[in-house]
């Protein structure tokens, strides 16, 4: 502590080069950091601030965007009272309601499971990960044939255990539960990997000191494993909300938002407004409405999660 | 007596360990095949010969005896699209973005923690707020900004944005902040410029970090949808994954051509993967130790 003090007494002594006032270690820090922060400015925060100028106005003339009219809340308003807008939503919900739940339990079993003394752990893994380095084009093509009605592999195999098999794609009710299970095939990887580092940074004297006290199973893991865990838990819970409630490619790519609109969901429906109609003021306000809704469900992720065990 | 019961829960005890874990190794390898089925399915059919398609069964690789296989999809893609110039798209612009967010992030969380300067403290903190931005929410406001700067259709429009993703920061602010001072003197010490202790002290030990960003980001730039999506509207600009759509939803319609499309489309990656599957295991996994 001695020598760090007076080497950064040192430090300040040839800082008193100045200029314009200001010490040379302050004029060095500003230019090692702008690079980053003109790139985050122009292409983060700056669109954030434009975004909300562009959804309290709208864009008569398609060809010329300078030309804009001011009115107000108007966008917001139409917004809540669009139905496509609702149904989007619904439709958004259902598939966070399906995926959600399946990647954060499927990936935690996974952990658990490899976890355990298992031959072959660095294979298991290498296949569990895999899918996730795939682009959502190519699990989209792949899965479009796997699901496919008359000539799908899927059923192909149900067509021996159930006569008519469904049309996984093309049923309005099972649509966003098939985009769901195939988002979890995706995507499930990335939860299972960081599940298991937080299970294998667990001490185990924890679980041998349970175990001494007759605490083992179920006991251990609600006891022990899930506390010890809760802050990768928190984080996948978080981080998988935020993805699935962007959900974008899979309709885009796989049904158009079909059968009869039963896959719309908000970002493809902000992707039509303002790419497709021309809409961009419309879709700068639906943008800013799914950050507040998104802010919304943070917000009570953490009052329920973050704090029902501590 | 008494032993002899105990003999007997302790036999008991182990084939009941035995049994549990012979059924824990069927339930994981069970479910890793059924997680490759897809991969199998996508390779098999990507030689089939398209007589074949009217033959309900799957066709399966190795194939059934006397069932023919084919290179015509391939050879179909690789002479009639432009899947190579959109692969060669591809590496340019996930390299070009990985390059770029490895430099300005490195400088910028160097900057906030190994130098000292009044007002780092609010820009890590609006930088941390940015987190709740969600990507598309911008891309409306983000589209006119590309546009206006003339980026439709050019590399940079879609690099750019990327490159101003908060998360390369946030990794490496962690990582640098938790560098013992020590190093740093010393180098000091011996007449060291703020440069030379970037690149002789901070980089060299950030390396297994930096490798471990730097294959993430390029994962996640290769595989990137809806953003080059919107800006790259010209068919030679596509990256593979907007050109595999195109091709999907244009007029190829036999299965076997998507599925080659799909090998096609995702085969650098998977190499890629098979090599530095650990640093991309770790960066994932640091996102959730930071998290």
């Amino acid at each position: 502590m001695g020598i760090s003090e007076r080497i950064s007494g040192g430090e300040t002594g040839t800082n008193r080069k100045t200029v314009m006032g200001l010490r040379k270690e302050t004029i060095e820090g500003i230019l090692w950091s702008i690079p980053y922060l003109a790139v985050f400015t122009v292409f983060l925060v700056w669109p954030a601030v434009k975004g909300l100028y562009m959804s309290l106005h709208t864009y008569p003339n398609k060809f010329d965007l300078t030309e804009t009219e001011w009115v107000g809340l108007q966008n917001y308003v139409e917004l809540f009272q669009d139905p496509v807008f609702y149904n989007a939503m619904e439709g958004t919900l259902l598939f966070v309601a399906v995926s959600v739940p399946a990647l954060v339990i499927l990936g935690l079993v996974m952990a658990l499971g490899v976890n355990r003394d298992v031959t072959g752990k660095r294979t298991l893994r290498a296949i569990y990960f895999s899918p996730y380095v795939l682009t959502v084009a190519v699990v989209a093509l792949v899965w479009g044939q796997v699901y496919s009605q008359s000539y799908g592999l899927l059923n192909y195999y149900l067509g021996f255990v159930m006569e008519n098999p469904p049309g996984w794609l093309t049923s309005p009710d099972l649509v966003m539960a098939s985009l769901a299970f195939m988002t979890v095939w995706w995507l499930v990887g990335f939860n299972f990997v960081i599940f298991l580092a937080a299970r294998q940074s667990i001490p185990e004297r924890l679980y041998e000191a349970a175990r001494l006290d007759g605490a083992t199973g179920w006991r251990a893991f609600k006891d022990i494993t899930l506390p010890q865990m809760r802050n990768s838990v928190v984080f996948v819970v978080m981080v998988q909300f935020i993805l699935q409630f962007q959900v974008f490619a899979q309709p885009y790519i796989m049904t158009q938002g079909g059968p009869s609109d039963s896959s719309d969901t908000l970002v493809y429906y902000l992707y039509r407004s303002a790419f497709s109609q021309q809409q961009f003021g419309y879709g700068a306000a639906m943008g800013y409405v799914l950050v507040a809704i998104l802010i919304l469900i943070a917000i009570v992720n953490f009052k329920v999660i973050g704090d029902s065990n501590a | 007596m008494p032993e002899s019961t105990q003999s007997r829960s302790l036999g008991a005890s182990l084939t009941g360990d035995a049994v549990r874990s012979a059924l824990l190794h069927v339930a994981l390898y069970g479910l890793a095949f059924l997680m490759a089925v897809p991969y199998l399915y996508t390779i098999s059919r990507s030689f089939q010969p398209n007589e074949l398609l009217r033959d309900p069964r799957p066709y399966w690789i190795p194939p059934l005896v006397g069932e023919p296989i084919t290179l015509e999809h391939y050879r179909y893609l690789l002479e009639n699209t432009l899947v190579v110039q959109w692969t060669i798209n591809t590496f340019i612009i996930a390299g070009g973005a990985t390059i770029l967010i490895v430099a300005i992030d490195s400088m910028i969380a160097f900057s906030l923690t190994r130098l000292d300067w009044p007002g780092q403290g609010a820009i890590m903190g609006i930088i941390l707020a940015s987190f709740m931005v969600p990507y598309y929410m911008n891309i409306v406001p983000l589209y006119q900004i590309v546009s206006n700067l003339g980026l439709i259709n050019s590399y940079w429009g879609v690099i750019m944005p990327a490159a101003a993703s908060p998360l390369g920061v946030f990794l490496l602010y962690q990582f640098f902040r938790d560098i013992p001072v020590e190093y740093e003197e010393a180098a000091r010490l011996d007449g060291f410029s703020t440069f030379q202790v970037y690149t002789r002290i901070i980089l060299p030990l950030a390396k297994p970090i930096l490798s471990a960003l730097a294959l993430f980001m390029f994962v996640y730039n290769w595989n990137a949808f809806l953003w080059p999506l919107l800006v790259l509207s010209n068919e030679t600009a596509y990256t593979l994954p907007i050109g595999l759509v195109n091709l999907y939803q244009g007029n190829i319609d036999t299965p076997g051509l998507h599925m080659a499309v799909a090998i096609l489309g995702s085969l650098p990656l998977f190499v890629i993967y098979l090599i530095f599957q650990g640093q991309i295991v770790r960066a994932v996994q640091m996102q959730g130790a930071t998290g």
